[in-house]
């Protein structure tokens, strides 16, 4: 028999009394919105019921499996008792799925992701199919909630505390042979018509199956709940957590206490439990913030939505000035996009040591997909010293050093020998693209790649307009730009565009605390309370003192005497009177001994003759995002940030500004504009013009306005 | 308020607490039989007079689990008419139940009471009765180490360093050592003995004579690997967050060792002990009792001494011997420097580092230990305090008479 529903479908093969029940959720997409939750609760309902039934395939009718939660709905809930109610049938259905009293296999032919991967976890048997586009996982804590239709007390059950709880706190998501080899699935098949069949072969090998915790003489996977393996590990585990987090991810957290507490309890009343934990991040802040992010806005910029487009082909041949770190990784992702890439640098043994960090990635690449792929990759870089090599390049970037004069020079050079219509670009951190441009021929196609290193690794990648580039020209960047996998954002020109202006605020303020006479342990400790993915001091010294020193002296055209501050001159003193220049010169703000960190240098104390009149881990943590916010309300009045979608995807991804805040905007929401604009004019006439609330937002404090919609 | 008498203290030999100690075999309810029926026997006080026994005793559950005091009274031959009640205020238990025990006899409510204590680690070892603080919810809102990193981040954070605490290890073995030569402990103790009654132990076995800062020092830190590499240390940044690393000096042999023993202190007042025709030994002064910050947790002494020391309208320099517990070397050291008192007057005859720490009893044994020493010295007043787990601290002074 068939029951007819727009959501979930099933058929029932008279042969076997095997039921398919098909995924078939709203506009090609199997979410799982109040429509589908309602839609699978019947159908379990009418399972039970079904005469000869003998099992249960849970299949999709769509690429993908079960993509989780309506996000848009979780977003917009904020009453805790109706949001309760909605888990606890969702997580009910489940449940009755798995007690049916036939076996339930979930026949993964796409991704199960949050919710969806929990809809899987409830089946008896996962059997995926084997491709690297079969992505399962349980992502919920990078939104700031957890996994609240079981994946906390089932995964646990499965896999162990110790595994489970890695995964989930991660927010992993693993492609199908990985979460084969951790226990997340049974069993590979290669294509979908044999996990079917297999589906179909292991219910009629398994009949009468029930989950294991609901089998007599269930063990857990060792250690087990409350032994004092497992009290070590949970101590042991939070600590680890607490080291990384400092606090600042309540959803990880209470990942830890849903396993833990929910292993002591009956397994319903567990699932119960998971809810209510649910619930309470659910309807925090915390978890709209994070959502509105990395959800709403991310997806956003990677759909480019409302940024120009363009009808001219792809890029066909990318030419990479400078073998530098970022220029060889540049030409590595470049390569492994399908481009064809030279990379030049005019002395040979910077070339050397660029395409040896290129050697080492395809290395890595080839442990885990094989030499063949890789060395694919390889042959489509180009090093070259000469520059005839990068005749015909129809993309250039630039990645040679922070001086105008010479980026100047490169330009004229190199432009001549491009291809007709090419597009030049620049990763400059911080000279305005407009300045560069006066030295290009075609400045409506000069533009700026800002990346972010490791390049490999860093998902950003900020364009910026100079005053004459054009939109086609954008469009053609933002197509490259989603080839090599980055997430756009489009800004104006202005030194230090968006994100080196909000760093730099950032690391200088660091300085200035420590100038200030703040005991440096604790400034350091305040920006990961806050939740900076690394704190100030340490990031300072990774970058170099130097480097510091030369954007503070850089700026002097731009930004006047902003910058002129007493952390500037601390910088300057510790780099030019006592050679402590950062990581790479062996000692900086912290010490280093054989190039690792040992701990804070004990002599900053002694910098600064001063006591503050106010300090503590609080004021530290407000002053190090405060002083960033007012940079990034700076930029949005001055039109550099021209959209609020960048102002928060930028500085997350580009400079980790507190992911669980969901950015500077969310942030200054949280703290209300009124109070905040307050506490920045304290600060501006006690501590400096850089905490001075733009007009923009004083406007919006005046009208009782937010960033974002409560 | 008439005051509450001690009139005797007596406790068993403190045994090793592990599988080879020579009190392993005896159970934690025969283990407190022996000091309680030894209180009627050395004193000649008929038990029925006894209107309450309150027994300390940390890790209540298993063998030590459902009022292990009642059962223990009752396997000491008390009649079954005295009740018996046992308490968990940790490492303080055995103080609290002297303290319940005087403040029972001083407000005038019972006449006679029997307070001590008990642990068998050997038996039943120290964490087996779980709690709270394995949550990682309480270890989130409240905070909570294991009791060495607590230890190790006093010791940081003012200043102790490993040849500190293995010096004041290395003393606290030489006057144990010393004690016993010079037998100060016999008169209190009491042997344990088999079921042919034959004697099992009778004279503390834990300590290690000739013990010296150097042997010390070849010790490992014993809390190094659970706060550096399994990142315990990373929990106390939240309450101290400008440590920024925790050294970590404590080991085996400066901490206080983990031992199997009971003890019993007879409370009365004066009128019942001229009733019975017995003598007083001293009398309770004064208690203090404090609740203190739980991460560092072990710092509980220096207030709860200090509201001991108010309340009797004493200071510091009054008081002529300390018995300050040394669950590990840097709490008396930490304690002595706070509130300004020298080691001359502080553990004289060792302490738990050398003689052991049985959890439940130590309070009681650290009072007839100053009890006894007093005596020997005729000296007038001692205090004991000891640091207790989830922050707190306790103290009782006490006065010859």
């Amino acid at each position: 028999m068939t029951v007819q529903d727009p959501y979930l479908r099933f058929e029932q093969c008279e042969d076997t009394g095997i039921v398919t029940l098909w995924l078939q959720g709203a506009a090609g997409v199997n979410k799982i919105d109040h429509a589908f939750g309602a839609a699978l609760i019947e159908r379990v309902a009418e399972l039970a019921e079904l005469e000869g039934l003998t099992g249960v395939v849970v299949a999709t009718a769509y690429r993908d499996w079960c993509v989780g939660a309506d996000l848009e709905f979780l977003y917009a809930a904020r009453d805790p008792a109706h949001l309760l109610e909605g888990v606890l049938a969702l997580t009910r259905s489940y449940r009755a799925l798995e007690t049916l009293g036939v076996p339930v296999v979930a026949a993964l032919t796409g991704s199960a992701l949050g919710g969806g991967f929990e809809l899987a976890l409830a089946c008896h048997h996962r059997i995926a199919l084997d491709q690297g586009r079969v992505k399962l996982g349980l992502p919920e804590v990078s939104l700031g909630v957890l996994p609240g239709a079981g994946g906390t007390q089932r995964l646990p059950r499965l896999i162990g505390f110790q595994s489970a709880l890695e995964l989930i706190t991660q927010g992993r998501v693993l492609p199908a042979p990985a979460a084969a080899a951790k226990g997340l699935v049974d069993d590979l098949q290669p294509t979908p018509e044999a996990v079917m069949a297999a589906a179909r072969t292991w219910i009629l090998a398994h009949p009468g199956h029930r989950a294991p915790w609901d089998r007599e003489g269930f063990e857990w996977p060792a250690p087990a709940p409350d032994s004092p393996d497992a009290r070590n590990l949970f101590m042991a585990g939070s600590a680890m957590l607490y080291k990384k987090t400092a606090g600042a991810y309540p959803a990880a957290e209470a990942a830890f206490t849903a396993a833990q507490e929910g292993a002591r309890l009956a397994f319903d009343r567990a699932l119960e439990l998971e809810a209510r934990i649910f619930v309470k991040l659910a309807v925090s802040d915390g978890a709209k913030d994070m959502i509105r992010t990395f959800f709403f806005h991310k997806n956003a910029a990677d759909r480019r939505v409302g940024l120009p487009t363009s009808d001219a082909p792809d890029f066909a041949k990318v030419a990479v000035l400078g073998a530098g770190m970022m220029g060889a990784g540049l030409a590595w992702i470049c390569a492994r996009a399908g481009y064809a890439v030279v990379l030049r640098d005019i002395a040979q043994p910077a070339l050397d040591r660029g395409m040896a960090h290129v050697a080492k990635q395809a290395g890595k690449l080839a442990r885990k997909k094989g030499q063949e792929h890789a060395d694919a990759i390889l042959a489509r870089i180009t090093p070259a010293v000469e520059i005839d090599a990068l005749a015909g390049a129809d993309l250039v970037i630039e990645a040679v050093f922070e001086d105008i004069g010479l980026k100047h020079r490169v330009i004229r050079e190199v432009e001549p020998l491009m291809a007709p219509g090419g597009v030049f670009a620049s990763n400059t951190s911080a000279l305005p693209i407009t300045d560069l441009a006066r030295a290009s021929a075609h400045p409506e196609r000069f533009i700026g790649l800002h990346f972010f290193s490791p390049v490999e690794a860093m998902p950003l990648l900020e364009l910026i307009e100079g005053r004459d580039t054009a939109p086609d020209t954008v469009g053609r960047c933002l197509t490259f730009g989603q080839r090599i996998r980055k997430t756009p954002i489009v800004v104006g020109d202005g030194f230090g565009f968006y994100t080196t202006r909000v760093f730099s605020a950032y690391i200088l303020e660091g300085a200035q605390l420590v100038a200030e006479g703040h005991d440096p342990a604790l400034i350091e400790w305040a920006a990961r309370v806050a939740g900076m993915a690394v704190p100030p001091l340490q990031v300072f010294d990774e970058i170099t003192l130097v480097l510091g020193k030369h954007v503070v002296a850089g700026s002097k055209p731009y930004l006047g005497d902003q910058l002129d501050i007493p952390g500037a001159h601390l910088v300057a003193r510790m780099v030019d009177e006592l050679g402590r220049t950062g990581r790479s010169g062996g000692a900086g703000f912290y010490d280093y001994v054989d190039g690792r960190r040992r701990g804070l240098w004990s002599g900053l104390g002694g910098l600064s003759p001063h006591a503050p009149a106010e300090t503590g881990v609080e004021y530290l943590a407000f002053r190090l995002l405060a002083v960033q916010a007012a940079e990034v309300a700076r930029a949005l009045d001055e039109g550099i940030l021209k959209r609020h979608r960048d102002a928060e995807i930028g500085a997350v991804l580009g400079l980790g500004f507190s992911p669980p805040s969901g950015g500077p905007l969310a942030w200054m929401d949280r703290q209300g504009l009124t109070g905040l604009v307050e506490r920045l004019d304290a600060l501006a006439s006690s501590h400096g013009v850089r905490y001075a609330p733009a007009p923009m937002l004083r406007a919006m404090a005046d009208r009782g306005e937010r960033f974002f919609p409560r | 308020m008439p005051d509450a008498y001690i009139y005797d203290a007596v406790r068993t030999p403190r045994g090793r607490g592990r599988k080879d100690g020579s009190l392993y075999t005896v159970r934690p309810v025969e283990l407190l039989a022996a000091p309680l029926a030894a209180i009627p026997q050395r004193t000649g006080l008929d038990p029925a007079l006894i209107e309450d026994v309150a027994a300390g005793c940390v890790t209540q559950t298993g063998e030590q689990g459902a009022c292990v005091a009642r059962f223990g009274l009752l396997a000491a031959g008390y009649p079954e008419e005295v009740p018996g009640v046992t308490h968990n205020r940790f490492c303080g238990s055995g103080l609290e139940a002297v303290n319940h025990g005087a403040a029972m006899v001083a407000s005038g409510y019972m006449n006679w009471m029997v307070a001590g204590g008990v642990e068998s680690m050997s038996r039943v070892a120290m964490g087996a009765d779980g709690g709270a603080w394995w949550d990682t919810a309480t270890q989130w809102s409240v905070g909570a180490v294991p009791q060495g990193i607590s230890a190790d981040l006093i010791a940081t954070m003012n200043g102790f360093s490993r040849h500190d605490v293995d010096s004041f290890a290395a003393e606290s073995q030489r006057r144990a050592a010393a004690a016993q030569q010079a037998d100060a402990f016999s008169r209190s103790l009491v042997p344990v003995l088999d079921p042919a009654g034959l004697p099992l132990l009778e004279a503390d076995e834990y300590l290690r004579p000739g013990t010296t800062v150097e042997t010390l020092g070849k010790l490992k830190p014993a809390f190094d690997v659970m706060g550096t590499r399994f990142g315990l240390d990373a929990l106390t940044r939240r309450r101290y967050p400008a440590v920024e690393r925790i050294q970590h000096v404590h080991t085996a042999g400066n901490s206080s060792g983990i031992v199997d023993g009971a003890a019993a202190v007879l409370l009365g007042s004066l009128e019942a002990g001229e009733a019975a025709g017995l003598r007083p030994r001293a009398r309770i002064r004064s208690i203090g009792l404090v609740g203190s910050e739980p991460l560092i947790m072990l710092t509980g002494p220096v207030e709860a001494s200090r509201r001991a020391l108010a309340r009797a309208g004493m200071v510091a320099g009054d008081i002529d011997l300390w018995e300050i517990n040394e669950a590990f070397a840097v709490v008396p050291l930490y304690t002595m420097a706070q509130l300004g008192v020298s080691h001359d007057r502080v553990n004289v005859h060792g302490g738990a580092i050398a003689l052991g720490h049985p959890l439940g009893a130590t309070g009681a044994v650290l009072l007839g230990t100053v009890l006894d020493a007093l005596e020997d010295r005729d000296l007038a007043t001692g205090l004991v305090t000891l640091c207790i787990g989830g922050g707190m601290g306790i103290a009782t002074i006490i006065e010859r008479v």
